[in-house]
């Protein structure tokens, strides 16, 4: 924390909580916080799959995020949307043809970043569930705001300094190439380029973040 | 014989022409489609009953945008702003993946791109919406529906919208200050000030390597990831690229040029078309 | 993905013990499982569990206008979803018969029993009025969703807070939380729901049973009751008769519970109170910290690389510059001009010259123009590398 007060000018990851396999149904799940926001994440699967949706050489992955509030809308579709584009790549779907893996996330709480951590939740839980993917995927979010600067979302809630623009990108643990981009706001290419290199840094916590979960979670189990 | 592998080996018969750096059409990789673009010459729409539209063309695949205004009252969060509602419609008509009925999933993409873009870039200022302040204010519905699906809507779906905005007008309004009543002038109207002229390119990749951009429908069928760049000729206002195959740094740079380039290729298209018009636009009251 | 039924064998063995008065879990037949409740650090949303079932409640408002019928009245809204993350048996976005029956339970328990003082609710009669809206989401269903889920939607009801409002004549004006502090809704009492399970012609009975128990359950008795002794809500479900004494026996222990656990919610709720007065962090993350089996990281400083170096020098791109054609020139080119056709037509691109009609002649003709086509294959690759670089990019 006193990291944190010294250099507020500097961008900074906000802290990260993990509780894998919290629910007894599911046959993986974690919960999963950044900085303020947090996301509750199931899977099942790979398991039998609906006929039409039935791919016949790979796994069908479905998505469905409930918000927090009322029933889903079409930003909700478009995030099921980002995140199951994503997986599809990511998991080895091949090895399970004609199968489901669905992945069920809940928002529990947004103060932003919620698309990056509904993709880290999901990953973790995942993880948790050993399915098998190519390589593990991370996403942070970056705020560029009106001078320009480029920082990370905060702990917490900013009220008065409003960004300008906000680019999620994921990454992929291989290479650290870019995976997925979604973004909010003008922004101009350097300044993209400039977020990239940050958040490529920042991923890399992240993916750290994710081997002390599992170690965490296989050194209680045994 | 070309259209057997194409058919049964659709993967290896793109690499063949890929490997020569051309498409199966003719294209370039960097190349788009040929556009049409028609935003009519009566009243300067092509649909006569909308405030605004415009008819696209982006070879096979169509799309036609209306603008219709209608009056509301404002949110009380935000007296003094107007509504720009898209809604993009994926009709039975266009293809036969498409069954008629409930907006599909890939319909309600669509729309929140679009309402994105439109958010992101502020092409349209909410507050030149504003007829009197909490009281009333204009609801502009943009309705874009496809009429032929051959890959690359979300493109089409922005330059229609786009360009059908840019040639909105609406009739004047005055609101009484005493009794409330409502007064529209249809013989004075006022066009909508663009901010700016948001254009989207969309980029497919082909073998996690090739970017093929203006992908047609079996390109994106293809293709391992989309990549979409939507420019304002000075700014990035979205871009969006939903998981896929990794891009390295390069590639990625590679379809932000292509998307500034294409900006000055749309927008002197929308100049252009927008200037034949101006002779019959100049007596409208006759024409009706 | 379809349920798994129970089998024989593990029905008799469940049956065999509750005859016995004795539990998979180890409980009593009359105990509870542990019960734990988790405010958020936005007002109004709880997070309760029984033992693996949990249940999140999360409470909204919004400005809308009053039901014709009461024009001098707010409106409550319940809503209980069982989301295909509880159970591999629901699916989204379908009515089962489970869930219309948690729905209306839940309303009974909520809406009937007048619990949420709706008049205060109101700000101009007959226009505008405040819809409270719960949602429930069942997170993880191990049995007895419904009483899981009455504890978090009465403690999220009474954990919430809506935004102050003024009105001066005609003009209302909503204040956020920093102009104004918001004001949390007036609950006259808290209805909760206590289930109990029959087995063997309603010889004996148990209290929260677990998702195994309730399979194999004859019926269920549900009692909604306050701390005041009050009944809101009764119902008999399932195929069985009940002698009138195991009413009143039930209605007993269920007072008991109730008060046990409208302790419990006041305590959490002084103590979500207290933290927030000292300045200290709540919300899940950090009721989650204090379990065992959470990984926790604190926020860590990220390099700033922006500000040190250009993005094209970065490690992982530097192996790959190699092998990559060279990104097209850096002024963009102004694309081909378009050409107007008629009026406020206009076409850009190669085949700009054709009108919308030759598309079709095109078509009739592809045999013809595919040959044509094959043979410009290699003249329009050597034009892509010479005038137009930026279009033979070929990783």
């Amino acid at each position: 924390m006193e990291v944190m007060e010294t250099s507020t000018n500097s961008p900074c990851l906000a802290a990260l909580t993990c509780v894998l396999g919290d629910l007894s149904q599911a046959d993986g799940s974690a919960s999963f916080t950044h900085g303020n926001t947090s996301v509750l994440a199931a899977t099942y699967g790979p398991c039998e799959v609906r006929m039409s949706k039935e791919i016949l050489d790979q796994a069908t992955v479905e998505v469905v995020c409930k918000p927090r509030v009322g029933l889903p809308n079409c930003a909700d579709k478009y995030r099921e949307r980002h995140i199951r584009d994503l997986f599809q790549a990511t998991i080895l779907v091949n090895l399970h043809p004609r199968s489901s893996v669905m992945i069920v996330l809940q928002e529990r709480q947004d103060d932003g970043g919620l698309l990056a951590t509904s993709i880290n939740a999901a990953c973790l839980a995942l993880l948790d569930a050993g399915v098998s993917m190519k390589f593990l995927v991370a996403a942070v979010t970056a705020l560029i705001d009106k001078d320009g600067n480029i920082n990370l979302v905060p702990e917490e809630k900013p009220s008065d300094v409003e960004a300008s623009a906000s680019l999620t990108i994921v990454f992929n643990e291989k290479d650290l190439q870019v995976m997925g981009v979604t973004s909010s706001g003008k922004f101009s290419q350097e300044q993209y380029d400039r977020s990239v290199s940050l958040c490529r840094k920042a991923t890399e916590h992240v993916f750290k973040f994710y081997r002390e979960s599992m170690e965490r979670k296989l050194s209680k189990s045994v | 014989m070309a259209d057997e592998v194409r058919t049964a080996q659709p993967k290896e018969f793109y690499r063949k022409y890929l490997e020569q750096g051309v498409r199966p059409d003719n294209r370039e990789l960097g190349e788009f489609r040929p556009t049409v673009l028609d935003i009519g010459s009566k009243n300067g729409s092509c649909i006569s009953t909308a405030e605004g539209s415009a008819l696209i063309r982006l070879g096979n695949t169509i799309v036609i945008c209306g603008i219709k205004g209608e009056l509301a009252e404002p949110k009380t969060e935000t007296p003094t702003e107007g509504y720009l509602v898209p809604n993009v419609e994926l009709s039975a008509v266009c293809s036969p993946q498409f069954r008629p009925g409930p907006p599909s999933e890939q319909a309600q993409v669509l729309s929140q791109f679009v309402a994105n873009v439109l958010k992101n870039s502020q092409c349209v200022e909410l507050e030149d919406l504003c007829i009197a302040p909490g009281k009333m204010v204009w609801v502009l519905y943009a309705d874009l529906i496809c009429l032929d699906y051959d890959g690359n809507v979300a493109d089409a779906c922005v330059l229609a919208l786009t360009a059908a905005l840019s040639n909105t007008s609406l009739p004047v309004v005055r609101v009484d200050e005493e009794t409330g009543k409502t007064e529209t002038d249809f013989k004075e109207e006022k066009k909508i000030q663009l901010t700016c002229t948001p254009i989207s390119a969309t980029s497919a990749i082909f073998e996690d390597n090739v970017l093929l951009v203006d992908p047609t429908r079996q390109e994106e069928e293809l293709s391992t990831g989309l990549v979409t760049v939507v420019t304002d000729g000075k700014n990035i206002c979205s871009l969006e690229k939903p998981g896929g195959s990794p891009l390295k740094d390069q590639q990625m740079r590679l379809c932000i040029e292509r998307a500034f380039q294409r900006h000055t290729e749309a927008c002197n298209l929308i100049t252009q078309s927008q200037g034949s018009t101006l002779s019959t636009l100049t007596s409208p009251l006759v024409d009706r | 993905m379809r349920d798994v039924p129970i089998s024989n064998c593990e029905r008799e063995f469940l049956l065999a013990i509750i005859a016995e008065k004795k539990r998979v879990d180890g409980r009593q037949p009359t105990d509870l499982r542990q019960v734990k409740i988790q405010f958020g650090s936005n007002f109004g949303s709880c997070e309760v569990s029984f033992g693996k079932t949990r249940v999140l409640a999360t409470v909204s408002s919004e400005v809308a206008a009053p039901k014709q019928r009461r024009p001098n009245e707010g409106i409550l809204f319940v809503n209980v979803e069982l989301s295909p993350m509880g159970h591999p048996s629901f699916e989204q976005g379908r009515q089962t018969e489970e869930s219309v029956e948690l729905n209306r339970l839940m309303e009974r328990c909520l809406k009937e029993s007048r619990c949420v003082d709706l008049e205060s609710l109101c700000i101009v009669v007959g226009e505008k009025v405040w819809t409270v809206r719960v949602d429930v989401t069942v997170v993880n269903q191990d049995g007895n969703m419904l009483d899981c889920a009455s504890i978090a939607a009465i403690a999220a009801l009474a954990h919430f807070k809506r935004p102050d409002v003024t009105v001066k004549g005609q003009e209302i004006t909503i204040h956020t939380s920093d102009e104004r502090d918001p004001i949390p809704l007036s609950i006259h009492h808290m209805p909760l729901c206590v289930t109990f399970a029959f087995f063997h012609q309603g010889k004996f009975l148990l209290i929260d049973p677990q998702e195994r128990e309730e399979r194999v359950t004859e019926g269920k008795m549900v009692i909604g009751m306050n701390k005041h002794r009050e009944i809101c809500m009764l119902q008999v479900t399932g195929q069985m008769l009940l002698h009138q004494d195991k009413v009143k026996q039930c209605t007993k222990m269920a007072f008991v519970k109730v008060v046990e656990m409208t302790e419990l919610i006041q305590e959490a709720l002084a103590n979500d109170k207290t933290a927030r007065s000292k300045g200290e962090k709540c919300g899940f993350a950090m009721s989650s910290e204090k379990e065992i089996n959470t990984t926790v990281s604190p926020a860590k400083l990220v390099e700033d690389v922006s500000k040190t170096d250009l993005p094209m020098s970065s490690d992982s791109d530097s192996g790959s510059e190699q092998e990559m054609v060279e990104a097209g020139p850096q002024e963009r080119p102004v694309g081909d001009s378009p050409k107007v056709v008629g009026k406020g037509v206009a076409i850009i691109g190669s085949a700009a010259v054709k009108k919308w009609e030759e598309e079709e002649e095109r078509v009739k003709g592809d045999k013809k123009g595919k040959k044509k086509k094959e043979a410009s294959v290699k003249e329009a690759s050597v034009k892509g590398q010479q005038s137009r670089p930026q279009a033979s990019a070929y990783f």
